[in-house]
């Protein structure tokens, strides 16, 4: 790769999704590559690049907030801003002085070539990149331990709240063959746990493979290695998704999103299932995996939530125990079916709810996580010191253990043998088994 | 330095109006050429208005294989979107997206199963869509209106296959709501049902199906607002 910027340096932040986390990262790696080097925002980078997220106006709001700090603090730097907030709010975020460019998802994977060309003294405007969701290099260089791998973006299913087909477009699937080369590529680049990821790759569709074919053929591509899938819709799969998690190299973790409790309120969001569906899905996995692990999304204050419907949502968060309840107050977004829908809730009732959820959640976490006293977990050690590391184990809980040279990206057996902290930050503890 | 490949790329979202077919007081269909336009019975599309910066869903109206692209729409009290949509004539352009969804069946499938469509107001346009692609499909269709004079083109359905249910009229089939019609009915075991229409009909009429035995996966939804 030729460049003539090799001293040139670029700081990154990401908001959002596993999708932008793995965006940015394969970002990274370009740079890498290419000589630029990775700081911080506080490090005078010559350029920084904004991944923003617009699902919520809590995001939008982030999102703001991060472009004008980076821009403030370095004001000669190319400041370039990308990622769905950069679809949604394109001309406004063009007209303001403080960033140099605005490139939209689908020519995100290509903005080192807008850098150099901008360094290089080329002209290039960011709607002369090509457009190519799947031009993304498979990380080498990351921000994280675990490297995801792209399968399939944008979303056909119009659910009446989300923007994300506005934003992300329309669905579409990365060959298989692609998404193998590309697994092969970041395992080799030393990755030991690959997340299945996309905006709805459940619906993923090449050919004649779907989704369980398409995670048939990546476990059993050789290597040390384990995979993950990040968050999917609970629909459109069946019997062989299940018996696919008895692989050793799927992790049984998911984080199916319910979204709520209450019938009505699925179909007024549109979704594609229904409570009942989700029941079986639950109860079907966990027949045969008793210890598998479910986290969810719920929205509360959907418009004409009623206080029934409410308690729905709260029977099915305690019902299916999920150890992480994801909660999103419902939040207006332009354009969408619900934006014009009769009966938006008051924030303040949203507030409450969301507690409520998140309370219930919390009671989840401790008794799932108090369940798992006494057994072991493979941990892959994503922070180490001298005497203690802690990582996430196959069933993708938080485990801190006391240990010595023990390095990171190495996978551990730990037995674990109580809990400690509390909410947000309860994580189990552990003894190491084997070194 | 990457090399840069230019695209040239020609706009092919924006259709001709043909023709707007008046079929009752508040209700029009708006009849497009369908060029290159390809989908599936039963699918939807986004419709935009050229200049205007908002766009609806609409269900296909026609069917696969017809010559235009069309569809049903009904004009709301006091909306945004629809008195607009009123107003074009032909010859006025429209931007038209998709197609989306996956409500429909298999080509397979429409010529071996056993179908009731059940549709309330509009949500009859996917069901139209669906008939005259698969002219030989084995179904029944029963549709909801207000008066018997809201069911459209109702002559392209075989009589034994379509039940109007008015709720404000006597002049359908059956008068009353379609889940009073389907409170009364028995269905084969292996029938698939498919729903179009208001949440409300949807949810209500889920119930019934539900507790008449049939699975969920067996019911097929496309909620209207």
């Amino acid at each position: 790769m030729i460049t003539n910027n090799n001293t040139k340096k670029v700081a990154f932040k990401t908001l959002g999704c596993r999708l932008n986390q793995y965006e940015t990262d394969a970002l990274v790696t370009d740079f890498d590559e290419a000589g630029y080097k990775l700081v911080d925002f506080d490090q005078s980078p010559d350029i920084v690049v904004i991944n923003t997220c617009t699902v919520t106006n809590q995001s939008d709001q982030k999102s703001r907030t991060v472009i004008s700090q980076a821009a403030r603090k370095n004001k000669d730097a190319v400041v370039v801003v990308t990622g769905c907030m950069a679809n949604n709010f394109k001309e406004k975020l063009e007209s303001q002085d403080n960033i140099t460019f605005v490139v939209e998802n689908n020519r995100k994977s290509s903005i080192l070539s807008l850098v150099d060309a901008h360094f290089s003294g080329e002209i290039l405007h960011p709607e002369q990149l090509p457009q190519d969701v799947f031009r993304y290099e498979p990380v080498r260089k990351s921000l994280h331990t675990r490297s995801a791998v792209k399968v399939q973006d944008g979303c056909d299913n119009f659910c009446t709240f989300c923007i994300i087909p506005t934003v992300r477009g329309r669905a579409v699937s990365r060959p298989v063959a692609d998404v193998l080369e590309s697994v092969r590529k970041t395992i080799e680049n030393g990755f030991k746990e690959i997340v299945v990821t996309g905006v709805n790759i459940g619906r993923y569709e090449d050919g004649e493979s779907k989704f369980e074919d398409l995670l048939a053929k990546i476990l059993e591509v050789p290597g040390d290695f384990r995979v993950r899938i990040s968050s999917l819709e609970p629909d459109g799969f069946g019997d062989r998704f299940v018996e696919l998690f008895s692989h050793p190299k799927l992790m049984p973790h998911l984080h199916l999103c319910l979204q709520s409790g209450s019938e009505k309120t699925l179909l007024r969001m549109r979704r594609m299932y229904d409570v009942e569906q989700f029941r079986k899905t639950i109860n079907q996995f966990r027949s045969v995996y008793p210890e598998f692990n479910f986290t969810t999304d719920i929205i509360v204050g959907f418009p004409g939530e009623t206080n029934e419907e409410f308690q729905q949502t709260l029977d099915a968060v305690a019902e299916f125990n999920f150890s992480h309840v994801h909660t999103f107050k419902y939040s207006v977004r332009k354009g969408t079916r619900a934006e014009r829908m009769e009966n938006h809730v008051p924030e303040k009732i949203k507030t409450a709810r969301s507690a409520q959820i998140r309370e219930l959640s919390e009671e989840n976490k401790l008794r799932y996580y108090q369940s798992l006293i006494g057994k072991t977990q493979n941990i892959l050690v994503e922070k180490a010191t001298k005497t203690k590391a802690s990582g996430y184990g196959d069933l993708f809980v938080p485990v801190e253990f006391q240990a010595s040279e023990i390095q990171k990206n190495t996978i551990h057996a730990v037995k674990l043998t109580g809990l400690s902290g509390e909410g947000e930050k309860l994580v189990l503890l552990g003894e190491l088994i084997e070194v | 330095m990457h090399l840069i490949k230019h695209d040239i790329k020609i706009d092919e979202s924006f259709y001709k109006i043909e023709e707007i077919r008046q079929l009752t007081n508040e209700t029009f269909s708006l009849k497009l050429p369908r060029a290159r336009f390809a989908f599936k019975a039963g699918q939807h599309l986004s419709l935009g208005i050229h200049g205007d910066y908002q766009s609806r869903e609409y269900s296909i109206y026609s069917g696969e294989n017809d010559e235009n692209l069309e569809v049903l729409v009904k004009e709301v009290d006091n909306g945004y979107f629809t008195p607009k949509l009123r107003k074009l004539k032909a010859g006025d352009l429209v931007e038209i997206h998709g197609p989306f969804g996956k409500f429909g069946m298999e080509a397979k499938a429409a010529e071996t199963g056993k179908f009731v469509f059940i549709a309330s107001g509009t949500g009859i346009a996917p069901f139209r869509s669906i008939v005259r692609t698969y002219p030989e499909i084995d179904y029944t269709l029963i549709h909801g209106v207000r008066y018997a004079n809201e069911a459209y083109d109702p002559h392209e359905y075989a009589t034994d296959r379509y039940i109007l249910c008015t709720s404000r009229d006597q002049k359908g089939t059956y008068h009353g709501r379609v889940t009073g019609y389907l409170n009364n009915c028995t269905f084969a075991p292996e029938t698939h049902f498919y729903l179009c229409g208001n949440s409300d009909m949807i949810f209500d009429a889920l119930e019934i199906l539900k507790e008449k035995g049939f699975e969920r996966d067996q019911i097929h939804c496309e909620v209207y607002f």
